[in-house]
């Protein structure tokens, strides 16, 4: 077992399972003070306020798009999930400032290797809320998504499960 | 078909916002709608939000929209008002 064996604890959680890309508090979506997130318009997920600098991927799968501005990235799960992870809200117009990308677009990736490192106290006093919203964004694929709200997480914590159309 | 060019003019492109309410937008026309950067050899069923967000569509693309399908006389102007008004 390699250097994350004890950060990434969830080892054997299902394909299905995203694990925390953030150390952090988890809050429902609706609460994030935007809506374009809290209305649901990019997809169903969860949020977190983040406690750390550093994102690392909720599962194993692909780069979809690391966006250039280094705030976002985008994974397409090895079990099919889309997934947007939202550095801040607004935090486009830092265009790249305070991110740094430790991956590429196409780039395969483990669950728990690191995507984005981002300098949260900067960004924050640049008056920008760093809150990261989790989203899926073929939600419409799953008959629920379960989020685990409310809840201190390390990275590598299980946050949020997925049920296929059709699965039990 | 309908189609039209629209060249970006916000500063920060389509990114994820943006994308979003593109394809609420869009979410309810029966046409398809596709969205073409040619000069970068891109293009994107503009239904499938990261789709969208993969064309990365910066200020300056000229964008082409293109709708196909037995609603395509009434949502084409709709579809183009909502890139004036929004990109």
């Amino acid at each position: 077992m390699g250097i994350f064996s004890k950060l990434f604890r969830n080892e054997s959680a299902p394909a299905d399972t995203l694990v925390s890309p953030a150390a952090g508090r988890t809050i429902d979506l609706s609460e994030v003070p935007d809506p374009t997130f809290s209305e649901g318009i990019l997809g169903q997920g969860i949020a977190i306020i983040p406690s750390g600098d550093v994102v690392y991927s909720p599962c194993d799968g692909t780069i979809d798009l690391m966006f250039d501005t280094g705030h976002a990235v985008n994974l397409i799960s090895d079990a099919g999930a889309e997934i947007l992870i939202h550095i801040g809200l607004e935090t486009v117009s830092l265009k790249g400032r305070h991110f740094q990308t430790f991956m590429n677009t196409g780039d395969k990736v483990r669950k728990g290797d690191k995507l984005i490192g981002f300098e949260r106290q900067a960004i924050a006093d640049e008056g920008f809320n760093t809150v990261i919203p989790v989203v899926i964004c073929n939600s419409e694929a799953y008959d629920g998504i379960m989020a685990e709200t409310g809840k201190d997480v390390e990275p590598g914590d299980a946050i949020i499960s997925l049920k296929k159309q059709g699965e039990r | 078909m309908k189609t039209f060019d629209y060249t970006v003019k916000d500063e920060l492109g389509i990114h994820a916002r943006p994308a979003g309410l593109l394809v609420k937008q869009i979410s309810g026309v029966k046409s398809s709608v596709t969205i073409a950067v040619k000069a970068k050899d891109r293009s994107a069923d503009a239904k499938r939000l990261m789709a969208v967000m993969k064309m990365a569509v910066k200020q300056g693309d000229v964008v082409t929209v293109t709708i196909e399908g037995e609603d395509e006389d009434i949502v084409a102007p709709q579809i183009e008002q909502f890139f004036k008004d929004n990109f």
